[in-house]
């Protein structure tokens, strides 16, 4: 027991010597703590990107006019291009234009309007039919949805003018009246009008049965304008309000932005401290018997768990304050700070380890916050890309600490009961924080060579 | 029991990879003994002082130390963290060397040493400085052995007079020190014994008187 003692102290001494020698490089502590707020960022402008409009060329051979009347409503071409295009951002191109451009990837689609489309559109009897051509690659299927949603839009327009259209033939039919019918006039007795004609006849079996016809024909027209609504809109979405986080200040942003940063710090900050003590000549001081290469390896995976930790919490009381401030609901963020801190000190430490053990490879302090820099970004984006789209990203970053840390944030900070969760990736982070440590200590002992 | 070594080589070598850095050597380093190393750059000096603090470890052999010895280390190139001050390393290392008082040591070898006991970061000191606080260190923890590797180098005159002054002392005391050395001024005055390397192998051990400057200049050569 006083050997543990006496390794703790020696431990303890290392890491207080680290923490002052930290504390008088305030710019290589800032730079250490903007710059993966800066990446942090970036990401996020790049998640934005993701969800941007994508560039959609519009090819019109049909000379479409200024304005189309439909059903007796106006339509402003333009207007209605723009209204219904609000996920894509329409350009209306030539159809070389738009092939040249579709095939080096400036569009991503192109709808094509065909000779005829608005003569078949006016006549309100068949479907016009729009063409359209896809880019290949990752986001066609997205573009393919939003061209989609487009052609929904622009639907949703028409079947008004349609459905009027349609109960102008029905009033027509219910109250008669002159009207016309493929361009050609029509003269209509209507419906109640032939109920009061068979009133006023002989009331014979024959006519009673015509007026329960006509009676029931009467109902079951008079309901004509709802059906109609209801065929074009089997399900309606109805919006109730906005309730929840916003997308930037979701569970998963919040998650991914605290372990972006602690990755960032803990992998650099043990690297490079670890191989500083080479580059300082103190390491063969040092592993004479004052501090053994085990416990100077121990000392730097708590440097990186104590740093994460303080900045952890930093970053997610920020959080937090921001959601109060802004009256946002969901999640517990203040409640749960203390189950926060287990998992800041556990991804902290099983990211210092492997911190250490780049630090203990390239054995010189500038070498090894290079290979550390190099080496976390593919770390951070492999735990980002989601397993269940590209299954070897997922099974790499399960033996790295990033993707671990990230769901013991997420489900520590929100989920309602995270305690399954939390104890499997608390778990998986010791494990690999002690996979690390051991092998750090071993490469250590190239810093002596 | 006195004459018992302090310290010893029991063949003792150093390979780094498939380069051979010390070929295996015995020596022993006996209470009140001044050993100096001699020998070209690369001969494998610093090599074996580094086995003898124990800074290595051996590739071959072993390093003996006798029960209950302390060892002070002085390295070529200063060891010290450079962006704590003087005071500062000497307090870090003087705890973990075990002194009682650690504050109480580091003023002590502040005095000694004639180094400033401000808090100006020791890689702003002179090349001079940072040397005094190299040795500063290798006193810490009352050593009874010293291994001083080059140490009058970045040294004035009144400064390796100073040392050499406390390493008699240490000496006299029943100590010992191992030195490296390219000043025969040096070894003849403060060594008893001499131990001459060359590319990595032990040529000479023996006395001083048995070590006479032709054949140095034949070792140099």
């Amino acid at each position: 027991m006083p050997a543990l003692g006496a390794g703790m102290n020696r431990i303890w001494l290392v890491l207080r010597k680290d923490a002052l020698v930290l504390r008088r490089s305030p710019l290589l502590f800032g730079i250490l703590i903007a710059y993966p707020v800066a990446i942090a960022l970036l990401v996020g402008l790049v998640a934005g990107y993701a969800s941007s409009k994508p560039r959609v060329a519009l090819v019109d051979e049909d000379n479409l006019p200024a304005t189309v009347v439909l059903g007796g409503k106006r339509f402003h071409v333009d207007n209605t291009i723009k209204q219904v295009s609000r996920n894509v951002r329409l350009v209306r191109l030539s159809a070389d234009d738009a092939q040249r451009q579709l095939r080096n990837g400036e569009v991503v689609a192109v709808v094509t309007v065909p000779p005829g489309f608005i003569a078949t559109l006016e006549g309100m009897v068949k479907s016009p039919r729009l063409e359209v051509q896809l880019s290949h690659g990752t986001i066609s299927s997205r573009v393919d949805q939003q061209v989609q949603a487009l052609v929904y839009s622009l639907n949703r327009q028409l079947q008004r003018a349609y459905i009027a259209t349609n109960l102008k033939y029905v009033t027509l039919i219910l109250s008669g009246g002159k009207g016309t019918f493929l361009g050609e006039p029509i003269d209509v007795i209507g419906l109640q009008r032939s109920e009061k004609l068979l009133h006023r006849m002989p009331q014979t079996h024959r006519v009673h049965t015509l007026e329960d016809f006509v009676h029931d024909a009467r109902l079951a027209l008079a309901n004509t304008g709802d059906a109609l609504r209801a065929t074009a809109h089997p399900i309606q979405i109805a919006h109730t309000g906005n309730r929840g986080r916003t997308s930037t200040l979701s569970a998963q942003v919040q998650a991914n932005a605290i372990a972006l940063t602690i990755t960032f710090l803990a992998l650099m900050l043990a690297a490079g401290s670890l191989a500083a003590e080479r580059d300082e000549n103190v390491i063969g001081r040092l592993a004479r018997g004052l501090v053994g290469l085990g416990h100077l390896v121990w000392a730097k995976v708590l440097l990186a768990s104590a740093v994460a930790l303080v900045l952890g919490v930093a970053i997610a009381v920020a959080f937090g304050v921001i959601i109060d401030v802004g009256g946002v609901t969901g999640g517990e963020p203040w409640q749960r700070l203390p189950l926060l801190v287990v998992g800041l000190a556990l991804a902290g430490g099983a990211l210092g380890a492997l911190g250490a053990l780049l630090g203990a490879l390239a054995r010189e302090a500038r070498s090894a916050s290079l290979v550390a820099l190099l080496v976390v970004l593919p770390i951070v984006f492999l735990g980002l890309i989601p397993a269940e789209v590209v299954p070897p990203a997922g099974w790499a970053s399960t033996v790295l600490p990033f993707s671990h840390a990230v769901s013991f944030f997420r489900s520590a900070l929100f989920d309602l009961s995270p305690w399954g969760e939390v104890l499997r990736q608390g778990l998986w982070l010791l494990a690999l924080g002690g996979i690390f440590g051991v092998l750090a200590r071993l490469g250590a002992r190239r810093l002596l060579a | 029991m006195s004459d018992q070594p302090l310290l010893a080589a029991r063949g003792a070598g150093r390979r780094f990879g498939q380069t051979v850095a010390l070929e295996p050597v015995e020596l022993e380093i006996l209470p009140g003994e001044g050993l100096a190393l001699v020998g070209p750059n690369g001969a494998g000096k610093s090599t074996l002082i580094s086995l003898l603090a124990g800074a290595l470890q051996p590739s071959d052999g072993r390093i003996e130390r006798r029960k209950g010895v302390r060892v002070g280390w002085a390295p070529q190139r200063p060891a010290q963290y450079g962006r704590l001050s003087a005071r500062e390393n000497l307090e870090l290392f003087a705890k973990l060397e075990g002194e009682a008082d650690p504050e109480e040591a580091a003023a002590r070898l502040l005095e000694r040493f004639d180094l400033p006991g401000n808090a100006k970061p020791s890689a702003n000191l002179s090349v001079g400085n940072r040397q005094r606080l190299n040795l500063a260190i290798a006193f810490l923890g009352a050593p009874d052995v010293l291994l001083l590797d080059e140490p009058t180098a970045a040294l004035d005159p009144e400064q390796r007079r100073r040392l050499w002054g406390r390493v008699d002392a240490l000496r006299e005391a029943g100590g010992a020190v191992v030195f490296a050395s390219q000043h025969l001024e040096e070894i003849e005055r403060h060594a008893g014994r001499v131990a001459a390397l060359r590319d990595g192998r032990l040529v000479f051990a023996g006395t001083v008187d048995d070590y006479d400057r032709p054949s140095a200049d034949t070792l140099f050569a």
